[in-house]
């Protein structure tokens, strides 16, 4: 089954599919034109597997995309309705990820090491690959697809594709050659060309078919907590502050390993200056939106200027740059993080840098904080024994990550850099404010209610 | 491990003039002379089935405790014989006895004073061999505590031992001049104990005792002791006893320079009395009390590539506070940790697994700070210091709730050993704090409403302890005659559940895979078992330990096609596809699966 005629109706019709995709980040503007910059047949024949990079147009923005499209012409496959793109003279194309039969193919590419056009499929050194498994894609996922591949392999396409390779592959490797026991280990990846680059479109791991995520157990634990208002956080059976503990030994370590493998580097006051600028300037942006946070702002401004007089160099290194609850796993060999992109939304050179690991502490305490609370939302106002315990139950695990965290890392505890903790995780609760305020208004006093904690106690 | 309550005093010899008991005569060369198994009658042996033990439902019983057949307000072997028929009907394969032996009963009867006569206020040993008979009819084995270790100072062999040590008996126990050998074994009772050597005036010299200072540990330097302790085993297994449980294996051995614990002569003396076993008695079985790591007691079932020819089976002792702890937190992970740590056994070997016992709980394993990171990482938790050094039963333990009472009772029937239940547990029987020590956990079985629970017909101040008699637990609101009588009783409901446990054998000998799956408060694991003709038996287990309804996703898709039939009720789940397997449980639900073929072509 030739490509060609289909690949133009596909075309055609991805301006209206790709605004229903969950991973389409354009979703706030129209979509003036899709343009395919690479057409590869991975597999040919009935039914076909095109992969297909994408240049998305909307107004000055120009985004590019990766797409895995199935095409078959006998019987339509068994995969959700949603994921069909077009149907065309007898023939179905569509979204190929939750397709077994196509996408055991992309295993098996990988495990010889395949080249096709401009893909490449690479293992890692001394990595075999057991092909013939049969992938599912997982249905948690926002920014990406991943393919879990017979519980022991998951695979992960990049659906936004910025040219070069991708920071979750670089961090990964640079780990694992450091020894890291707490990561998922890079096994091998899949890289095309973009932008005369050579870009990273997937990455293949270990997968943890025992694994159950942070903040699926936090938040077991305070739902316990919650059914017997009263009892300290401490006291009572659920009681997460022994995996907090834990968890901040592991980041801990994941850090060493990162300044080990990657080296650091010195921020002076400049540096420090513009990264107060950078954040004030967030603080405006997100105030002018959203009317609820102005009775804080000048508590917030007051705390990020700090931040100029701490004594300098700082020092900075690469770090996971998006972290929360919902990116660690539990397993039974103890705390995984993963997904080290960093945060999607943010752009790629502020992805890139170099930043202080205290950002992601930061980025747990605020989860600990939300898992703390987010039984809470939408209930009545008479939930005062509960907002209490809510709030210890935060406060006790916040305390246990950073011990956890003080007792591996050298730069000590945590909340000892009370200045610049307290201005990173005032950042991260703005970006809250302005996520919440978008998408859920419900929530948005998680956060606000945050804020006024936070500066209170600074004041 | 031996037992620090002191029911009574008693002289050893007490009740004993009447019967055979080691020691009543002596020969001219000084030996004493000892009864013989040929001087009482033998049960005959058990139906034949040498791998039983991997799938027996074991039973703790306390003589004392179960049933008085005399009226003198202490249970007996007499009585125990006499509701075989009510162990039967529960489904019980093997009876433990926690030891019947002479003693003066300073550590709960761990302190034997003659290996070969019975406390007398149990009987004899003919009673013995009678409840041997009755309980081999209806196909139950009996099993029983042998402390191989040392025995009570009040053993003929220690009094001849320190009234004459160039006798036959001199060179027994471990006896020297100062204190100062062996510095390196820890004192494992503390509370009680300064050292492990004691002075002895009558001898002159100091003797070694790892626990009590009244039970003198035996000298296996000495080949006379090694083949007098096999004499022990003959005797009862001639008998036609089924087992033993051995006590305290680790210390048999002393070495200078070590903890004088799991040397390796301990461990070839064992595979001396496995092979008197093997050989002389083939069916019966050594269970070794090791209250260790499994990876350290894996060395007492012995050689791999033979199957282990050491004990057969083994107590896992770190499963049973991490079933608790999983529960309380809610999370599954206590439970998948030591199931993963835990090392593959022997072909011949099987772990007894158990939710309470006679003793209490103790942390002995989890504070060793020698170990894996994890282990003592827990004992940090506090949870796991609060709640775990405790001397209470079951049902109170999980404050009477139904719904835990089975979920814990399904795991304890489905996780990978053979399940021990400890006598009461079965009708939710409570405890009484009030008494001392452990015999909190040992009160009179309660057997129906009637005066002393039906335990026994004497005056109720003469009963050994007080019955339960609270408006919770009490024997006239928890007894095995009302629960029998209804069919919604947590009896009734273990009995069908051991009913189904025996209908499939992957239960007993399958192989463990934790599934895993998203959600931390639901276990879930499935037991494969490849019969010798290539069928399989494969069951499904899936817990919630949580007390709110749960969600769950399986991979399941190496058993696609086929389909979950719910084991107490035959309901057939949703055929297993390629997609994860969504189940929902409600709060501290389970569901015991097997995975049948899709009948949608049979005849209907």
């Amino acid at each position: 089954m030739s490509s060609t005629p289909w690949m133009d109706v596909v075309l055609q019709a991805l301006p209206d599919w790709l605004a229903t995709r969950r991973w389409f980040a354009g979703k706030d503007r129209p979509i003036d034109a899709v343009q395919a910059l690479e057409t590869t047949v991975l597999v040919d024949g009935d039914p076909a597997l095109v992969h297909l990079v994408v240049e998305v147009r909307q107004g000055d923005r120009r985004d590019v995309y990766q797409l895995l499209v199935g095409a078959r012409r006998a019987q339509a496959p068994d995969v959700p309705a949603a994921a069909v793109i077009e149907v065309d003279d007898g023939v179905t194309m569509y979204e190929a990820s939750g397709d077994a039969d196509l996408t055991s193919e992309l295993l098996g590419l990988l495990a010889r090491e395949a080249t096709i056009g401009d893909v490449s499929f690479r293992l890692e050194p001394d990595v075999v690959l057991d092909a013939g498994l049969r992938g599912r894609p997982i249905t948690s996922e926002q920014s990406n697809t991943s393919l879990v591949f017979g519980s022991q392999y998951i695979l992960k396409l990049f659906r936004r594709l910025s040219p070069g390779l991708n920071k979750d592959l670089v961090l990964h490797r640079a780990l694992r050659d450091a020894g890291c026991q707490h990561i998922a280990q890079p096994l091998g990846s899949i890289a095309g060309r973009f932008d005369g680059q050579e870009t990273t479109l997937g990455m293949v791991q270990q997968f943890f078919p025992d694994a159950a995520d942070g903040w699926a157990m936090a938040t077991t634990s305070v739902r316990d907590l919650m059914a017997d208002p009263g009892t300290a956080p401490e006291e009572h059976g659920g009681d997460f502050s022994g995996e907090a503990r834990r968890l901040g030994q592991a980041v801990a370590h994941v850090h060493a390993d990162l300044a080990r493998a990657l080296g650091t580097a010195d921020v002076g006051p400049d540096e420090l200056a513009g990264k107060v600028r950078t954040m004030t300037a967030r603080l405006d942006a997100v105030a002018a939106d959203v009317p609820q946070l102005a009775p804080h702002v000048p508590g917030i401004r007051a705390a990020l200027e700090r931040v100029r007089e701490l004594p300098t160099p700082l020092r900075s290194q690469y770090v996971h740059g998006d972290l929360h609850l919902g990116q660690v796993l539990r397993t039974v060999g103890g705390w995984t993080v993963i997904d080290f992109e960093g945060e999607p939304a943010a752009p790629l050179e502020e992805r890139a840098a170099l930043r202080s690991p205290l950002r992601d502490v930061a980025g747990m305490l605020r989860s600990f904080d939300y898992a703390a609370h987010q039984l809470l939302v939408g209930q009545p106002d008479d939930v005062q024994a509960l907002t209490y315990g809510a709030l210890n139950w935060a406060q006790v695990n916040r305390d246990a990550f950073c011990e956890g965290y003080a007792s591996v890392s050298d730069l000590g505890d945590p909340r000892e850099h009370a200045v610049l903790l307290t201005a990173l995780e005032l950042d991260k609760a703005v970006y809250e404010v302005g996520y919440e305020h978008a998408n859920r208004p419900d929530w948005l006093e998680v956060p606000l209610s945050s804020i006024a904690r936070i500066v209170e106690g600074v004041a | 491990m031996p037992d620090g309550s002191e029911l009574q005093r008693h002289d050893p010899l007490d009740g004993l003039e009447d019967v055979p008991h080691t020691g009543e005569s002596v020969t001219s060369e000084g030996l004493l002379v000892e009864p013989q198994a040929d001087d009482f009658a033998h049960a005959h042996a058990a139906p034949k089935d040498a791998s039983w033990y991997k799938h027996a439902v074991f039973y703790e019983v306390l003589v004392r405790a179960f049933a008085d057949s005399n009226g003198d307000g202490t249970g007996d072997l007499r009585g125990l014989a006499g509701k075989l028929d009510y162990l039967q009907w529960l489904g019980v394969d093997c009876l433990w006895l926690p030891p019947f032996y002479a003693s003066p009963l300073r550590d709960g009867g761990y302190d034997i004073s003659d290996f070969r006569a019975v406390l007398p206020e149990f009987g004899t040993v003919d009673d013995f061999v009678h409840l041997l008979e009755e309980a081999h009819k209806r196909n139950i084995r009996v099993i029983t505590d042998l402390v191989l270790n040392h025995t009570s100072d009040q053993h003929p062999w220690f009094q001849a031992s320190r009234s004459d040590p160039e006798g036959p008996y001199g060179d027994f126990y471990v006896w020297s001049d100062d204190d100062s050998a062996y510095s390196d074994a820890r004192i494992i009772f503390v509370d009680t104990e300064s050292s492990n050597w004691t002075y002895d005036p009558v001898r002159g010299q100091f003797f070694w005792h790892r626990f009590f200072s009244h039970q003198p540990d035996l000298n296996y330097e000495n080949p006379a002791v090694q083949e007098a302790m096999i004499d022990v085993l003959r005797f009862w297994l001639d008998l036609g006893i089924d087992g033993f449980r051995l006590d305290a294996v680790p210390y048999l051995f002393e070495e200078e320079g070590t903890s004088s614990e799991n040397l390796p002569r301990t461990h070839e003396y064992l595979k001396k009395c496995r092979k008197v076993v093997d050989d002389e008695y083939p069916g019966r079985v050594l269970l070794a009390e090791a209250n260790q790591w499994p990876s350290d007691v894996v060395e007492y079932f012995g050689d791999p590539s033979v199957g282990g020819d050491e004990c057969h089976m083994a107590f896992h002792f770190p499963l049973m506070p991490r079933i608790f702890m999983a529960v309380r937190r809610e999370s599954r992970f206590p439970i998948s940790e030591i199931l993963q740590q835990t090392p593959d056994i022997p072909d011949k070997a099987q772990w007894g697994i158990f939710l309470r016992n006679h003793d209490e709980l103790t942390l002995e394993m989890v504070t060793d700070e020698e170990r894996d990171y994890m282990y003592s990482e827990y004992a940090k938790d506090p949870r796991m210091k609060a709640n775990i050094g405790i001397r209470r039963r079951l049902a109170p333990l999980l404050d009477n709730d139904r719904n835990q009472l089975e979920l814990f009772t399904a795991m304890l029937l489905s996780l990978p050993g053979s399940p021990v239940l400890y006598y009461g547990d079965e009708i939710g029987m409570g405890d009484n704090i009030w008494l001392g020590d452990r015999d909190a956990v040992r009160t009179p079985m309660q057997w129906s409403p009637d005066r002393n629970a039906g335990f026994s017909s004497c005056t109720p101040g003469r009963i050994y302890l007080p019955v339960i008699m609270d408006p919770t637990y009490g024997y006239e609101a928890i007894n095995v005659e009302s629960q029998q009588d209804s069919p919604a009783s947590l009896l009734n409901w273990t009995r069908r559940m051991i009913q189904v446990r025996k209908e499939h054998i992957a239960f007993a000998e399958g192989d463990f895979v934790d599934l895993g799956g998203s959600n931390p408060s639901v276990l879930a694991y499935q037991r494969t078992y490849e019969r010798p003709d290539g069928g399989r038996d494969t069951v499904l287990c899936v817990n919630n330990l949580s007390r709110f309804p749960q969600p769950v996703e399986l991979d399941l898709s190496a058993f696609q096609g086929l389909v979950p039939s719910e084991l107490t009720g035959g309901v057939r789940f949703p055929e297993i596809g390629e997609l994860p397997y969504l189940l929902t449980l409600p709060g501290h639900g389970f569901y015991w699966f097997e995975l049948c073929h899709s009948d949608d072509n049979d005849p209907r």
